[in-house]
């Protein structure tokens, strides 16, 4: 299968930064670990080891919202869907094993980067959460004057903070996620 | 040296009578921060600013770090102190939230020290507010929020409130963008009744 330029060159500098963390990786570990040739990285990637650093944590975020996606897409209501979504995050966090070790050793290079990125993911997030909003509305479930797309906006911004900091809440306890959902998050939305 | 050192040294000499060495170096720190960042602040120009020896200064603190420290503890427990003011003044639940929101987001905007922090060294600030460090911020935050709700929530729902409270406002001040402006208060107001407050208050459920 033929894989993009583009996409083998953000694999290849992910690859780098677990193995060396992104202090200590070069442009020339990009060049030998995807095979592109330097010309071409600088070509895609003109502002160098900044900006594939930058560009590799967006793909990163990317990808991993894509698999939280996934895993929750087929929920059967929308209470469910941020239950079971929370939960795989939160496990899904704790097990990526790359952010662990920036987060460890190199948070002052990684947490300025994934703030910038932020705004795609509450986006992203955003976009995802709607249609299952809409369907709440068809059933009936919505409270009245709820305006869906503030309703959405809300919603992916304090998963996204409870993803990355529970708080007090325990993650693995499913009866309080369910608490948290229906009150906290969805108190104001759905009847 | 550059003028403005030269002004607010001037201001450092002639203290309010009743402020104190760590007031005094407090003070210092913010202004030294707000003018060049964390990184380039040095105890000598905290010490320049405020008008103390370095020696005096050296006392009390021991160096930057604690220096630092000291600073943000004081600041904390001030804005902590001017949020829940801004609750008190209210008579509703909501518009003690909605007051709450505003001053914060007041406090954050008009605090120099901050803003040079946000805009040229978020690795400052950043790793004290998310992932694990976040946790004991948002516990923390919510703390010291908590009394100003005591009046309207019952006891067992008010941490749990406090802490949610505090993680709506840091989300936001963490992602600017979007559809909602926490500089504006019908924004911020439309926000706490429509979305933040319903879940605050719903009821057990008596099934």
């Amino acid at each position: 299968m033929q894989v993009e330029p583009r996409e083998r060159v953000l694999a290849a500098t992910y690859a780098c930064v677990a193995r060396f963390g992104m202090g200590k990786t070069t442009v020339e570990d990009v060049v030998k670990e995807s095979g592109v040739s330097r010309a071409s990285i600088y070509r895609l990637f003109p502002g160098g080891k900044d900006q594939l650093l930058r560009e590799t944590v967006g793909w990163e975020m990317n990808r991993f919202f894509s698999r939280l996606a996934e895993a929750v897409y087929d929920a059967p209501d929308f209470a469910s869907l941020l239950q079971e979504g929370l939960v795989f995050a939160h496990r899904a966090i704790q097990e990526h094993d790359v952010l662990r070790k920036v987060l460890e050793t190199e948070p002052e290079r990684l947490l300025p980067l994934i703030t910038v990125e932020q705004h795609r993911v509450l986006d992203f997030i955003t976009a995802f959460l709607l249609p299952y909003l809409e369907r709440e509305e068809r059933a009936g479930r919505v409270r009245p004057g709820v305006d869906l797309e503030s309703a959405a906006q809300y919603v992916a911004r304090l998963v996204l903070s409870l993803i990355g900091s529970p708080g007090r809440w325990d993650m693995d306890d499913p009866e309080q996620v369910r608490l948290l959902v229906r009150d906290e998050l969805l108190g104001g939305i759905l009847r | 040296m550059a003028l403005p050192t030269m002004t607010t040294e001037a201001e450092g000499l002639s203290p309010a009578p009743t402020e104190s060495v760590e007031e005094r170096a407090v003070r210092a720190t913010l202004a030294c921060v707000a003018r060049h960042g964390l990184a380039k602040t040095t105890f000598d120009d905290v010490a320049r600013e405020a008008g103390c020896a370095r020696a005096t200064l050296y006392r009390y603190f021991g160096g930057k770090r604690q220096l630092v420290r000291i600073t943000v503890a004081r600041e904390a427990a001030r804005i902590a102190v001017s949020i829940r003011d801004a609750a008190d003044a209210e008579a509703t639940f909501e518009d003690a939230v909605v007051a709450m929101f505003v001053r914060a987001a007041r406090e954050l905007r008009e605090h120099e020290a901050l803003q040079f922090l946000f805009a040229f060294e978020p690795e400052v600030v950043l790793p004290h507010v998310t992932f694990d460090a976040g946790n004991r911020f948002l516990v923390g935050a919510g703390a010291a929020i908590s009394p100003a709700l005591t009046r309207f929530l019952p006891a067992e729902r008010v941490e749990r409130a406090g802490e949610w409270l505090a993680r709506v406002a840091l989300a936001h001040a963490l992602s600017p963008a979007g559809p909602i402006d926490l500089t504006d208060e019908a924004e911020i107001r439309a926000l706490v009744r429509d979305l933040v407050l319903p879940g605050l208050l719903r009821p057990e459920p008596t099934t």
